[in-house]
């Protein structure tokens, strides 16, 4: 008892010490966090300040006068006309209709393609077109018919769109295909004595260009490929295209 | 303590001196001691306090010094839309202090005048030689020179950050924005009216926002200097308003001005013509003269006839037309072919006093309201004499500023309600200014019609923009100094069914070009580049272009006549 009485002074004195620094030490802590917090906001005041420098910068490289110059100077573009502002969805919908495809007529032209014309070496795509529709007044109208439904005659449409803006050559290759997957309209027409050269030449062009026409010609016998269809034409295009460039 | 006190002590020294002369000391001595030691302890508490009170609530050395950082030295200017137009930013500038220079003072002008060519060595050498305290070798300097100027590692050479004022846009609204001088003060324009504002500490914080719409400002511009250029004018000015409001969304003052090296431009490029000019305006003042007739009840109809000689003598004057009627004409031929004589005819029925009180309301005798320190009063006839009316009526003697022209069309378009305009943008911080009626709704809407005419049928026909429904006035004036001088102007407001928008635009002294068949007025040079303008700023506004669309023409049309047409 008397031990801890006197000790009692002691202990106040060290637990008052204890209290003290312990608080002390709480504001000791709120100092040194309210001085990074300090330290945080000064860095953002700073960044701050550097982006309004470069907004600046970016604002002064790019100003209104400059954008103007560059369009005078370049790219030229002006303010939209009355007509360019649309009412609403409706009217850019009817911008964007498809146009509509010209080639309905195409195999009418076509089916009365025979051979004749050919003979004549008609190089040109109009010329074609005229000497054809010349034949098929010569020729009667029912065998007309009967070829323009069939496989044959759309075959031909499609070589012959083909071969239209080719040079010579490409023609006399095109028309050698013709002559093959053609014989039942023109045994004739394979004996022109034109297509022979490009026969003996025999160029890398003519075997590929009988390779890519081969496809084209099976699925029209079976009837199941839209013969309207522009697309296996154009393809055969380009292909012959390719091809009577690398000939030469 | 057992010391006595000194009462004690003064009251019985014989006493004391019977204790003892060492005793008396020795307590002299406590005393004294005791003292000392309170007076210590005193200190080293309050140091203590202050001390513990430091580290509980005090700040750290240099805490504030940050967070006043970036607030600018002077307030920025943005437009309506933030686009900022004037901003204070920190630029480098190089000095010299003479007396501080310890190197080879050769040497260093040498390399001084290969870095900083704008003076040659000796220049340079004749400063390091002057004695002077201190030069400035170069403001805002860039950053390159800056650091190849430091690796000179002269002591006598100064580096040091300067705030300094920087137009981001260069020379857009150069006029509206102004300038400052060396110190950062506004010399100019908008810099100059909002100074206070712009320099307070309290206020400077906050951007100035104005009403100008930078994109406007541009187009307008880019379309007047093209003008200017084509028809090798001496200057142009163009104000863009809205009619509601009074905001100015755009005003510009060609030859151009670049702020940034205000020093450098011309005094013919520092004034400002769309505010602080004035000019005779000529035949754009017609409509405000047909307005005046028909709320005063002269005018019931557009069909009112007017005999339109081709001469027409008034007080010893002689009033030609330029496309002279030599018949009876109604008001909405006078108003398609800009005739004079019928014009002066309606202003002489008006007569002076009410046209008087009509252009005081319309703020045409007095300074313009705008925030803009740079602009004149109106140059009035002395004694408003009726041949005065009469010239007044087709905008003769009578000389205002462009801006007045604006705000005077959109008090006639808004519904005939001035409004004061501004170049604070208006929004809840800023409300319009307070309007006044001048005109009756009624006078406002027939008007829609009569200056569409002109641009349809009548001489404004090069103005329209397809679409956008624009409706003016041609106006070409001779100079009053030089009879032989044009100015030509053209006031519009877009879209005429229902108007948002006014545009003026002016060239001054514009010339006759092969292609305007030697013409030069306002017909063939200032109505082509506002239509150009219409179209490129209406859609920026929101005008929607619809060629279906017209006010309500039936109110003028009948009343043209076809054998009119030249």
């Amino acid at each position: 008892m008397s031990a801890a009485r006197s000790f009692r002074s002691v202990f106040m004195v060290a637990s008052c010490a204890g209290a003290a620094l312990g608080c002390y030490l709480v504001s000791l802590n709120v100092a040194s966090e309210r001085a990074s917090l300090e330290d945080v906001e000064n860095r953002i005041v700073m960044t701050q300040r550097d982006i309004r420098m470069l907004q600046t910068e970016i604002g002064t490289r790019g100003r209104l006068a400059q954008l103007e110059r560059w369009n005078v100077k370049v790219l030229a573009l002006s303010a939209p006309s009355a007509d360019q502002f649309l009412e609403g969805g409706f009217q850019l919908a009817r911008l964007a209709q498809p146009e509509p495809a010209h080639n309905v007529e195409a195999p009418v032209v076509m089916a009365s393609v025979p051979a004749p014309p050919l003979q004549s070496a008609p190089l040109e795509e109009g010329d074609a077109g005229v000497d054809g529709a010349g034949a098929s007044s010569s020729a009667p109208a029912a065998r007309l018919m009967r070829e323009a439904s069939l496989k044959i005659p759309v075959r031909e449409a499609v070589e012959q769109q083909a071969v239209a803006p080719q040079p010579k050559k490409v023609v006399q290759s095109a028309q050698k295909i013709e002559a093959k997957s053609v014989k039942s309209v023109s045994d004739v027409r394979v004996k022109t004595p034109q297509t022979k050269p490009a026969m003996n030449e025999k160029k890398a062009g003519d075997k590929k260009l009988e390779a890519a026409a081969k496809p084209v010609t099976k699925p029209v016998r079976l009837a199941k490929v839209d013969p309207l269809a522009p697309l296996p034409a154009k393809a055969n295009s380009k292909k012959t295209a390719k091809d009577s460039g690398s000939a030469r | 303590m057992n010391a006595p006190t000194p009462a004690l002590v003064a009251s019985r020294p014989e006493r004391l001196r019977l204790v003892g002369q060492r005793r008396q000391i020795l307590t002299m001595m406590h005393q004294r001691l005791m003292f000392g030691l309170l007076v210590y302890a005193g200190i080293i508490a309050l140091i203590a306090l202050r001390i513990l009170y430091l580290a509980a609530f005090g700040d750290h050395a240099g805490a504030k010094r940050g967070l006043t950082a970036l607030i600018p030295e002077r307030g920025d200017i943005v437009d309506r839309d933030g686009v900022p137009l004037a901003r204070t930013m920190d630029a480098w500038t190089i000095g010299l202090w003479p007396n501080k220079v310890i190197g080879d003072k050769l040497e260093l002008a040498r390399s001084l005048a290969r870095l900083m060519p704008e003076r040659d060595e000796a220049a340079y050498f004749a400063m390091l030689r002057s004695g002077k305290n201190f030069f400035y070798l170069r403001r805002r300097a860039a950053p390159g020179v800056v650091e190849a100027v430091n690796a000179l590692g002269e002591p006598g050479i100064a580096l040091e950050r300067e705030p300094d004022r920087l137009y981001p846009q260069t020379s857009l609204a150069a006029h509206v924005i102004g300038y400052t001088d060396i110190d950062g003060h506004g010399v100019a324009g908008m810099e100059r009216a909002f100074d206070k504002k712009l320099s307070d500490s309290a206020s400077r914080g906050e951007p100035l926002q104005l009403a100008i719409s930078s994109r406007i400002q541009q187009a307008l511009e880019h379309e007047l200097l093209f003008a200017m250029t084509k028809f090798s004018a001496k200057g142009a000015a163009g104000v863009v308003m809205d009619i509601h409001t009074g905001e100015v969304l755009a005003l510009t003052s060609l030859p151009q001005l670049n702020p940034n090296a205000a020093g450098q431009g011309s005094m013919e490029a520092r004034f400002n013509r769309a505010t602080l000019g004035v000019w005779e305006l000529g035949s754009t003042f017609k409509p405000f003269t047909v307005a005046m007739a028909m709320d005063s009840g002269i005018i019931k109809n557009f069909g009112k006839m007017y005999p339109c000689p081709r001469e027409y003598p008034a007080y010893g004057r002689v009033i030609h037309d330029t496309h002279p009627y030599g018949r009876a004409c109604s008001v909405a031929e006078i108003m398609k072919e800009s005739s004079n004589i019928g014009s002066a005819q309606i202003a002489a029925e008006v007569g002076a006093a009410r046209q008087k009180a009509f252009l005081d309301k319309l703020g045409f005798l007095r300074k313009s309201d705008i925030e803009l320190l740079e602009k004149t009063k109106p140059l009035r006839p002395r004694d408003w004499t009726s041949l005065d009316t009469m010239m007044i009526g087709f905008g003769h003697s009578l000389a205002v500023s462009p801006l007045h022209l604006a705000s005077g069309y959109a008090t006639l378009f808004n519904g005939g309600v001035y409004r004061p305009p501004t170049l604070l943008k208006v929004d809840r911080s800023h409300a319009t200014g307070k309007g006044h009626r001048v005109f009756t709704e009624d006078t406002s809407y027939k008007m829609r019609s009569l200056l569409r005419l002109v641009v349809t049928e009548g001489t404004g026909k090069k103005a329209d923009a397809p679409g956008y429904r624009v409706g003016g006035k041609t106006g070409s004036a001779e100079k009053y100094e030089n009879r032989s001088k044009l100015v030509t102007s053209f006031a519009g407001v877009f879209p005429m069914d229902e108007p948002r928008y006014v545009m003026v635009m002016m060239l001054d002294e514009p010339q006759a070009l092969p292609e305007t068949y030697g013409f030069r007025t306002a017909a063939w040079n200032v109505g082509p580049a506002f239509g150009q303008a219409v179209s490129r700023i209406a859609p920026m506004l929101g005008v929607r272009p619809d060629k279906n669309r017209e006010p309500d023409m039936s109110l003028v049309l009948p009343y043209v006549h076809e054998d009119a047409k030249h």
